[in-house]
């Protein structure tokens, strides 16, 4: 039965969002590529081919991507039990199915949007085949499931306090910096290096980067690491999605 | 049956918590219909939204062994933005009804004719309240939650809607927050009186209905 109410708030979340005459569901794919690919090409243009000894084309790609999947899932989660508690005159309707229903949607999305990127660059011969499929497969999986985290702690205490929403404006940029879109572990001094893997995101990017470069790069991924602080982030997560629950008022 | 035990609802504003209802406790039974009588601002829509699930108790426990509908009344259930259509769809797939069915039991029911092409939000109150009553009725529950919708829209709609609930499904339980005294006393069996977020359950429904008056 759950299977049915988070299909029917899919369709529904896409005709609320993108209209029912509108490209729809190719405006998601279209919507981080619009944005991704002048961006890239700006990069290319001001900073030159080669970044430590890497093309920047595929370094910025594999960067770039999951950063909008990490920015997309927080910013549509931001009070969406507040935005949509209208739904939740449906006793058969919970929380957690409206967030997995714009998860999937963000989720589907940002990989079709990679795959279509991937495409796109690799027409062009700006990206290749990443060396190391299961690796950057791995790390892509430790992002998504990093966003998905991030997101229910995220949608548990916007609707606790506003600051919530106020922090997060600064913090997705601030996170531009901090994650690892521009970096690897390895180009930092070592004292940083350490502070920098204990976060989640820069573990998985290390592995995504992994996967691209293959054995041209050394990478600090570390996947058990990794699976276990997720999954904590994953329970404190849905312990404030549950406690948020509570504090949802209607008009 | 319904059976809410000791149910307590605070809101917190300006740092405060303010008690609405305290230690609310009754049944309802399969097929019996309850009213709910109290002034404006004693705790009735808040008690409809904590029966319907919509909000949850800060303490005491609800439990539900029948189908319970959402609370009817003039909002909630749909969505303004979506067209009408796409409303009725979308309840169409999460109770699991055939969309035509729900589709041609509204329109005849609420007569929006096209407008169920457009979106809810452009609607009159009136449109409105037809369409949300419409919606709720066009599912079959076993209780109905009923916040006042009676007294919605004009007289054709009334009678049709008079007619729907209390003749077509007097077998069904209700639990109907009303200020009027004759539909309270022609259809209920027992009231529950809220004052001040407290609540008695009284059989008789004079006595109920002249402790209400005399709030």
């Amino acid at each position: 039965m759950q299977r049915r109410v988070i299909g029917a708030l899919t369709i529904r979340e896409i005709y609320t969002r993108f209209g029912r005459e509108s490209l729809g569901f190719a405006w998601i794919v279209a919507e981080p590529l619009v944005f991704a690919v002048p961006v890239l090409f700006m990069w290319k243009a001001i900073r030159g081919s080669h970044e430590h000894g890497l093309s920047v084309m595929p370094f910025l790609w594999s960067g770039y991507i999951p950063l909008l999947l990490f920015r997309h899932l927080g910013g549509r989660i931001l009070m969406f039990i507040r935005v949509n508690a209208g739904l939740l005159y449906h006793r058969r309707v919970t929380i957690l199915d409206i967030f997995v229903a714009r998860a999937l949607l963000e989720i589907g999305g940002n990989l079709t949007a990679l795959i279509a990127s991937f495409a796109l660059f690799y027409a062009l011969g700006a990206v290749d085949v990443p060396q190391d499929l299961p690796m950057f497969y791995l790390g892509y999986f430790f992002m998504v499931w990093w966003g998905v985290a991030a997101a229910l702690i995220i949608g548990g205490l916007s609707e606790r306090s506003d600051w919530v929403a106020q922090v997060w404006m600064p913090y997705s940029y601030m996170y531009m910096v901090f994650s690892g879109f521009f970096f690897l572990a390895d180009w930092l001094p070592p004292t940083l290096r350490n502070i920098a893997l204990y976060q989640p995101y820069t573990q998985a990017y290390e592995m995504i980067r992994a996967g691209v470069f293959g054995g041209a790069i050394r990478t600090y991924g570390d996947p058990f690491y990794t699976a276990f602080i997720l999954a904590v982030l994953t329970l404190v997560g849905l312990w404030l999605m549950r406690e948020g629950r509570k504090f949802v008022v209607l008009e | 049956m319904i059976r809410t035990f000791d149910v307590c609802k605070e809101y917190r504003s300006e740092g405060r918590a303010h008690r609405v209802l305290s230690n609310i406790s009754f049944t309802v039974e399969r097929g019996e219909k309850i009213a709910v009588l109290g002034r404006n601002g004693a705790g009735k829509s808040t008690l409809m939204r904590l029966l319907g699930g919509v909000e949850l108790p800060t303490s005491g426990s609800i439990e539900r062994t029948m189908s319970l509908s959402w609370p009817l009344g003039l909002q909630g259930g749909f969505q303004g933005s979506l067209t009408g259509n796409d409303n009725l769809r979308f309840i169409a797939r999460i109770y699991n009804k055939p969309f035509d069915y729900i589709r041609a039991y509204v329109e005849d029911f609420a007569e929006l004719g096209k407008y169920l092409s457009e979106p809810v939000k452009t609607y009159s109150m009136g449109m409105r309240a037809r369409f949300a009553f419409a919606l709720s009725l066009a599912i079959d529950f076993d209780c109905y939650l009923i916040d006042e919708i009676i007294a919605a829209g004009d007289q054709r709609f009334q009678r049709r809607s008079h007619e729907e609930l209390f003749e077509k499904r007097a077998d069904r339980a209700m639990i109907l927050a009303s200020h009027i005294g004759e539909i309270v006393k022609a259809y209920c069996s027992r009231a529950l009186v809220l004052h001040r977020g407290r609540g008695k359950v009284f059989e008789d429904l004079s006595l109920a209905l002249d402790i209400y008056n005399d709030l």
